[in-house]
């Protein structure tokens, strides 16, 4: 893997590092990217704020995800 | 590609703050970005982005700068917006040909959006000598009221990919004639546009032997965004991007009672009526949806036809789609360049999967074209049983939503429901019909047109729009306002000290 992806991870790295990311997080209804830009929060402020149940449960299987597109 | 940055002063390594020919400010911690061609994926040249110590160094000046730039008469400072403007006639190509190379705009809207930098420059000369207050009648006898004027501060402008120039200038050029400095902070998508952007804004401050006026701190919106949203040396922050990022730009800047110019998301549609002209509406979605990729803030991302055309109205959409060039924007005859990220690409994928999930039926378009490179896609339309929540979200991306009404109030409440309120249009031959459009019962958006369509605005309307949208006006008409402070000013020149609604006190 490029980056491990945590809740202090900032949407800025997170999209270009991992650009996948995104379609993932979208389809769990989070938007990282707004106008073709990313937030300038980071994935834990994120997560907060879109009234994610359990974001640690979510990181592990965006990393998971992300392990198996590596 | 190696003579487009030559002639714009772009090295293979720049520095990303600047607020002089000779203030360009260096610091070893400073981390990289580097710019790639979304076209090809290579790397076209690296900006050592702005740290906390050279953010501060850039703002200084900016801020010092504007003692002295307040001073000197607005027709004056017109004059160095204007050689700004013949600055950017001579290098109009090349700087084009950048803004297509780094962020994948065909060649004309490259060049188009550089026309639209000088044409806001001429229109700001204009306006130098127009800066006028009011004066009213005071209702105390021998006294005289009037209002002025005057120069706001250090101003902030951030600004998105898409229009990586162009909404500078907006800003930068009338801020400037009205007396205040700018600092900018580009997108990191974008920074090259903005260094050659400097370099022009530098020779012209260098002519008139100024610095400090015109200044850039680029680097990631964690940083130097913070910074300044946040920062009580700057009254007023221009920023274009996104609702989430603009709530949260309006939020820091109002808790430090700072003013805002908001201009965020938009969800464009056009009302196609039954008796509107349908080859004329045609080649007005197209160039809505497909240019700039779907990409602008005013983007057509719906249209709301009514049921008797709606079959018609389709397949010649489809047809002109069939038609569109895709491929190296810098290339005569493309019509559509990549997105501008691979980000851009799984966002737009995961809208459409989310669309099919809503009922939407994809009739053209939907797939990726790696052929081509990473970040081309087809553009999209898909037919939508009905407004769903993915319709109601702006994804930044070719795809073109089609919706049918019966009637015209059905339309227009389709047309309102969306939370953005940013560019609308009709089609139709009905003045009736087009004035309840352009009516406070129509359309709730900041542009409204009839038979011509969402995007390409002039520079000398107020661009912006209503809800979502943010409410901000830059550009044209009188949104030059927004960049100065009002003061009221009441002269008695009589001897005697008569108070306002007739109040005697202690006579």
């Amino acid at each position: 893997m490029r980056i491990q992806v945590t809740l202090d991870t900032s949407i800025e790295d997170l999209v270009k590092e991992y650009p996948e990311a995104v379609g993932f997080l979208t389809r769990q209804g989070i938007r990282c990217i707004r106008c073709g830009e990313p937030l300038w929060c980071t994935l834990g402020e994120l997560l907060e704020e879109e009234g994610v149940a359990d974001p640690h449960q979510l990181v592990i299987a965006l990393n998971s995800f992300l392990q198996k597109r590596d | 590609m190696k003579e487009i940055l030559e002639k714009l002063q772009i090295k293979d390594v720049n520095i990303g703050a600047c607020a002089g020919q000779e203030d360009w400010y260096e610091d070893p911690a400073a981390e990289e970005v580097v710019s790639s061609n979304p076209t090809t994926g290579e790397p076209i040249a690296r900006v050592l982005q702005a740290t906390e110590r050279t953010y501060e160094q850039v703002l200084s000046t900016t801020v010092e700068s504007f003692k002295s730039w307040r001073m000197m008469p607005a027709p004056k400072r017109g004059l160095v917006v204007r050689d700004l403007g013949q600055a950017l006639r001579e290098v109009k190509e090349p700087l084009g040909d950048l803004v297509s190379l780094e962020m994948g705009k065909i060649k004309a809207e490259g060049h188009g959006e550089v026309q639209e930098m000088i044409d806001i420059c001429d229109f700001a000369v204009g306006l130098s000598r127009q800066l006028y207050g009011l004066t009213m009648h005071s209702e105390r006898p021998a006294h005289r009221m009037y209002e002025q004027w005057h120069p706001l501060g250090a101003i902030g402008i951030i600004t998105a990919f898409n229009f990586p120039v162009a909404v500078w200038s907006w800003n930068a050029a009338i801020a400037a004639v009205c007396g205040d400095t700018v600092v900018w902070k580009p997108s990191s998508d974008t920074p090259l546009t903005a260094v050659a952007v400097q370099h022009i804004a530098n020779r012209v401050m260098a002519d008139h032997g100024l610095k400090g006026i015109f200044n850039i701190s680029i680097g990631r919106g964690a940083v130097v965004g913070e910074r300044m949203i946040n920062d009580s040396r700057l009254p007023l922050i221009s920023f274009t991007g996104s609702t989430q990022m603009g709530r949260r730009v309006s939020e820091a800047v109002a808790r430090r009672f700072g003013r805002t110019i908001l201009e965020l998301g938009g969800n464009n549609a056009i009302i196609v009526d039954e008796d509107a002209d349908i080859d004329m509406a045609v080649r007005t979605i197209l160039f809505g949806t497909v240019g700039t990729a779907g990409q602008r803030c005013t983007t057509t991302r719906r249209i709301i036809m009514h049921k008797s055309i709606a079959r018609e109205l389709t397949d010649r959409i489809v047809k002109a789609y069939q038609q569109v060039t895709i491929g190296n924007p810098l290339e005569e005859g493309i019509l559509m360049g990549p997105l501008v990220t691979k980000g851009a690409v799984e966002d737009m994928m995961a809208a459409l999967d989310k669309a099919k999930e809503q009922g939407g039926e994809v009739i053209y378009g939907g797939n990726r074209l790696p052929d081509y490179g990473e970040q081309f896609v087809e553009p999209t339309i898909v037919k939508m049983p009905a407004q769903t929540e993915i319709v109601h979200i702006e994804t930044f991306a070719p795809i073109l939503y089609l919706l049918e009404y019966e009637d015209i109030e059905e339309a227009i409440h389709l047309h309102n429901e969306v939370p953005q309120g940013l560019s609308s249009a009709i089609f139709t031959k009905n003045l009736l019909t087009a004035e309840k459009f352009l009516s406070h019962e129509g359309s709730d958006c900041g542009i409204a047109n009839v038979n011509i369509g969402t995007s390409g605005a002039e520079i000398g309307g107020a661009f912006g729009g209503e809800k979502e949208t943010g409410g901000g006006r830059e550009s044209g008409s009188d949104s030059w306002k927004a960049y100065m402070r009002r003061q009221t000013n009441t002269i008695n020149w009589s001897k005697d000290l008569p108070l306002a609604q007739g109040i005697k006190f202690g006579d």
